[in-house]
């Protein structure tokens, strides 16, 4: 049972709360496990995948030597693979529904959150069920819910089309939610905001959790609304958390694969695709491990520009 | 119902909104699950009927709970072992690596201070579903493949940044005076860490470990490759040995996925209230 | 309060240590599924051979609730293996059974890793072949059991002129159609497209159910794509050429677009996959689809009551052609020893006691000559028996096929909404990209 002194907070906002005079040789103990487990397991995949980007691979899976241009792709030297996927007409619709994608999911996702997180964290018999309903989301593999929502919405054996059926919103057959690229698009972004959820509500609510009291009864002393309250003393002090979830929610969504995968995996053509399925498609229905490869490095620059461009304007790590 | 005083102004129809509202958030929330439970007591020909029910019209289908950890499919019960160990040892190694890291980069400034932040992001960035042929090869070379310890390594190494940066953010909302009291007492970095700051930062913490528990438990393409042996394989891949060329037993499916949801509720019905720690009112619990 | 967290957690990272020092796992498991385990100079003392360890990597084709038998792909696969074994002492098989979706991706990182399996059952080989990976077919088994398959099969199995896989079980597809529908709506069996269209255009218009189901989603598009094809004495090419646009190609591909803009098939064929559409017809829900003989088991199993029959394909002019399909073994070994092995367990295998109980559990048609004696009076497998003869296979020894099964299987179903000749032209681009 520690006593420590609370200074009063939110009043100091430019109070530094880092100390200075460390050199890296000091810091490298504390750093080394960390640095040691991206060096051993991460390095090597991901410096195969860029060395991948550069060869030709057999259908088989065997390296043949550096990258050859196709017979119709531009001559790129050794980055022909790369010549190959930039002339890929498919690609810039690719590019637009993943920006699409991230930018509907999350917002969505962060404004819901903010919210429940919001809510949950008032005080009301049977709080601690509805979070543990919360959670659940989380807790189930993200390809079973994927596959549930799929099953649910099928037009023949699906209960949601039963439910509209029973409600008299369609007739025998059901809508088929998943045959259509706007329709399973725009499920599959259901999904994905219902999946990023939870882990978005936890995060918010533990920074939530440490607001100190003090401070909103401040705020409720000098009179200020609910709302304002809100805007003016919680939502600063959510700053870190929030900054934090949005960042891991733009790579995870970004990086999705399986609710896309599912949710659009009928429809026939590219139409509805993002990066990530696009790529699967490329390796398994192409058998071209190359110019997937290519593309999961093309995949790993996008998200590092959208990540830099977030740190740049965001500054998750500077403290308030 | 103490904790009713806590609450400011909290009339009693101002709490009974919330439990409504609280009902319908929980009920949106359950939903799929529902349909995966009922879909999991119903019988593999009731699930795709087109005169489907929304309850079991054949009668619940209870064995199916019962048939499928012995089935040949797939020796379930060494598919859920595999998972809790895979999962708790990731998520230990997880804590042990990125706490030290979180703790020192939100207290102090050094210089590659960013760039080892800007490092560990950048795990998170790679998919583990396009490296996974270079998993392989690498646990190949280390004499790993096939084992619990190359999914272990490669679940903590993959979601080391959140769990870093998630702790950072709390680490960094500690005021400083925190620490210089604590080293005026005499107390090392380590014990300032462990004894002062981590009580502080519980909702950090939990909310990491429910970050990595969770993405240990559900991760499924490192471990179709890496693991051959069925009995090493986690519940996510031992669920596709269900699918059929031409037919799948759906129900088994189910009933998997709703079983191997029930750990992570469980693990997190226990550290919940820890979220409930963290800066109150000038006392730390 | 916090003490005993900290105990906790250091009793936890002991475990990881010592898991890690125990460089852990589960090894060895029930039946032929165990580990291989030790490497290396192991001498498991079988007296006279030296002992070899062979990899197995089979997909799912049924399991425990879907087979015929209640036995299942990976306990049948198990049970051979043991019973091999035991006959077999120096021979040491590791079984890993996935499912089909997954199959490809294990394999292709296997062979990256240089672990590829000795014995591998799948579909197109033309790729490994290109590679040079598989051993021949007349390394892995005796001439006698080669000689034993029946010639088209083994043809199909030839990339420039050396046969590498052993064909294991094959399909044909024929006509299925619910015959109380077919009743109600007062038609006959149909033969040619035309009468087809008719009788499907009647069966929804007097049941109300879809005529005719038409799966074009990417599970198996390519089926149907070359029913249709073959129907307009098209396909998609030969060993050295992918043929895919092609005239009567194009003339197939607009029957289809026929069938979709009159309304007979159930709704959205672009996108139905094939498993889910197959149940509605087996629950009496559809008047006509192609279907092959594991449906014809499924019926028997899900709802026998169905009364419908089994009818040659329809074809442009009413001649019969259908579609057959063979899956196959093959083995990536390089060294003598293992070929040595596989041989023994091929022939082991396509013995007719063993092989003919795989294939009936299974709910396929052999592929060996003797075989197919001892089934030929199997009333079920009649009608596919009887079409075998005029089946055509997809070009498998062709090395762009793969690619060229992928773009059939991505986009054919885009004719439910572009023209046929837009289609056909982008499968054809992609399967020249491959070759």
């Amino acid at each position: 049972m520690t006593i420590i002194p609370v200074p009063s907070q939110g009043k100091v906002p430019k109070r530094r709360r880092a100390l200075n005079g460390e050199s890296f040789l000091q810091a490298l103990p504390w750093l080394a496990p960390a640095i040691i487990l991206i060096l051993v397991v991460v390095v090597f995949p991901a410096g195969y995948m860029i060395f991948n980007s550069l060869r030709k691979i057999s259908q088989a899976g065997l390296d043949k030597g550096w990258a050859v241009p196709g017979k119709k792709d531009p001559d790129w030297g050794i980055f022909s693979n790369f010549g190959h996927i930039f002339t890929d007409p498919n690609l810039p619709r690719i590019l637009w529904n993943s920006l699409v994608w991230v930018v509907v999911v999350v917002t969505l996702t962060v404004i819901i959150s903010l919210v429940l997180a919001q809510f949950l964290s008032k005080p009301f018999p049977g709080r601690r069920l509805v979070r543990m309903a919360v959670v659940i989301p989380w807790a189930a593999s993200v390809v079973m819910t994927t596959t549930v929502f799929y099953y649910s919405l099928d037009p023949n054996y699906g209960p949601f089309n039963l439910l509209l059926e029973r409600f008299g919103l369609v007739g025998g057959e059901g809508i088929g939610f998943t045959k259509d690229p706007a329709l399973a698009l725009g499920a599959a972004m259901v999904v994905a905001v219902f999946v990023s959820l939870p882990f978005t509500i936890y995060t918010l609510l533990a920074g939530v959790q440490s607001v100190p009291a003090d401070t909103i009864e401040a705020a409720k002393m000098d009179g200020a609304g609910r709302l304002r309250t809100y805007f003016s003393v919680i939502l600063p002090q959510l700053r870190g958390s929030l900054a934090v979830a949005v960042l891991i929610n733009i790579i995870n969504v970004f990086n999705n694969l399986p609710i896309l995968r599912v949710m659009t995996g009928d429809l026939p053509g590219y139409e509805s695709d993002t990066l990530l399925p696009y790529i699967f498609k490329v390796m398994q229905d192409d058998q071209r491990i190359d110019w997937a490869s290519a593309l999961s490095v093309l995949n790993f620059a996008v998200v590092a520009v959208i990540v830099v461009i977030y740190v740049r304007v965001v500054k998750p790590l500077k403290e308030v | 119902m103490a904790f009713l005083a806590v609450e400011d102004q909290a009339t009693k129809g101002r709490v009974i909104g919330r439990m409504v509202i609280g009902l319908i958030i929980a009920l949106v929330f359950l939903i799929p699950y529902v349909v995966m439970f009922l879909g999991s007591v119903k019988t593999k020909e009731e699930i795709l009927s087109y005169d489907s029910q929304f309850l079991p019209r054949d009668g619940w289908q209870w064995q199916n709970y019962t048939e499928m950890w012995s089935t040949p499919e797939t020796p379930l019960p060494f598919n859920m072992a595999s998972t809790i160990i895979i999962s708790v040892a990731a998520t230990l190694l997880v804590l042990l690596v990125a706490m030290p890291a979180a703790y020192y980069t939100a207290r102090f400034r050094f210089p590659g201070r960013m760039a080892f932040m800007a490092l560990v992001i950048l795990t998170q960035m790679l998919q583990p579903a396009i490296l996974t042929t270079g998993l392989f090869k690498e646990m190949l070379l280390f004499n790993l493949a096939d084992t619990w310890l190359a999914m272990i390594l490669i679940n903590a190494a993959f979601n080391l940044a959140f769990a870093t940066w998630m702790m950072h953010s709390f680490f960094a909302a500690v005021p400083k005076e925190v620490d210089e009291a604590a080293q005026l007492d005499g107390a090392g970095k380590f014990r300032t860490l462990f004894k002062v700051n981590l009580p502080l930062v519980w909702p950090g913490i939990v909310t990491a470990v429910i970050f990595t528990f969770v993405s240990a438990w559900n991760e499924f393409a490192a471990s179709l490759v890496i693991l051959s042996t069925a009995e090493n394989q986690p519940l996510s891949v031992a669920l596709t040995k269900f699918i059929g060329q031409y037919a799948t037993s759906w129900q088994f499916v189910f009933a998997v996925s709703i079983v191997s949801i029930i750990p992570v509720v469980i693990l997190f019905f226990f550290i919940e209230k820890r979220l409930i720690g963290g800066l109150t009112a000038g006392s730390v619990k | 309060m916090m003490k005993k967290t900290w105990r906790t957690s250091a009793l936890a990272i002991g475990a990881i240590g010592a898991m890690a020092l125990s460089s852990c796992g589960f090894s060895g498991g029930s039946g032929g599924s165990s580990s291989s385990g030790a490497a290396g100079g192991s001498s498991s003392g079988a007296a006279g051979g030296e002992s070899v360890s062979l990899n197995m990597l089979v997909p799912t084709y049924s399991d425990t609730k879907t087979s015929v038998d209640g036995v299942g792909t990976k306990a049948r696969w198990e049970k051979i293996v043991a019973d091999f074994q035991a006959k077999n002492p120096s021979i040491k098989i590791t079984l890993q059974v996935e499912s089909w979706e997954n199959l490809e991706t294990v394999l292709k990182t296997k062979i990256q890793g240089n672990q590829a399996p000795d014995i591998y059952n799948g579909g197109a080989i033309s790729g490994f072949v290109a590679d040079d990976l598989l051993a021949k077919a007349d390394e892995i088994t005796s001439p006698e059991t080669l000689a034993n398959f029946q010639d088209t099969f083994n043809d199909n199995e030839k990339v420039g002129g050396t046969q590498y896989g052993l064909p294991l079980i094959a399909s044909a597809r024929a006509l299925f159609y619910n015959k109380a529908l077919l009743k109600e709506a007062g038609v006959e069996v149909p033969k040619t497209w035309d009468e087809l269209l008719t009788a499907a255009k009647a069966v929804k218009g007097k049941t109300g159910n879809p005529g005719y189901g038409m799966p074009l989603g990417s599970e198996e598009a390519q089926a149907e794509a070359m029913i249709w094809s073959l129907g307009a004495g098209g396909g998609f090419g030969t060993e050295s050429e992918i043929t895919v646009d092609t005239p009567q190609n194009l003339e197939a591909f607009n029957e289809m677009k026929k069938f979709i803009d009159a309304g007979v098939t159930q709704s959205n064929p672009g996108s139905t996959q094939r498993t889910p559409m197959m149940s509605g017809f087996v629950q009496g829900k559809m008047g006509f689809v192609y279907a092959l003989p594991p449906t014809v088991a499924q019926i028997k199993k899900e709802n026998p009551k169905l009364d419908y029959g089994i009818a040659q394909p329809a074809t442009k002019d009413g001649s019969a052609v259908t579609l057959g399909v063979a899956d196959r073994l093959a083995s990536f070994s390089k060294d003598q020893a293992k070929k040595d092995a596989v041989k023994k367990f091929m022939d082991y295998f396509f013995s007719d006691d063993v092989y003919l109980g795989f294939v009936k559990g299974e709910s396929f048609l052999p592929t060996t000559k003797s075989g197919a004696t001892a089934m030929s009076s199997d009333e079920t497998l009649k009608p596919f028996l009887e079409l075998l003869p005029s089946a055509k296979f997809y070009p498998t020894t062709n090395p762009a096929w793969a690619a060229t099964d992928g773009a059939l299987k991505s986009l054919t179903g885009q004719i439910e909404k572009s023209p046929a000749a837009d289609v056909l032209k982008q499968i054809q681009a992609k399967a020249d990209a491959a070759s």
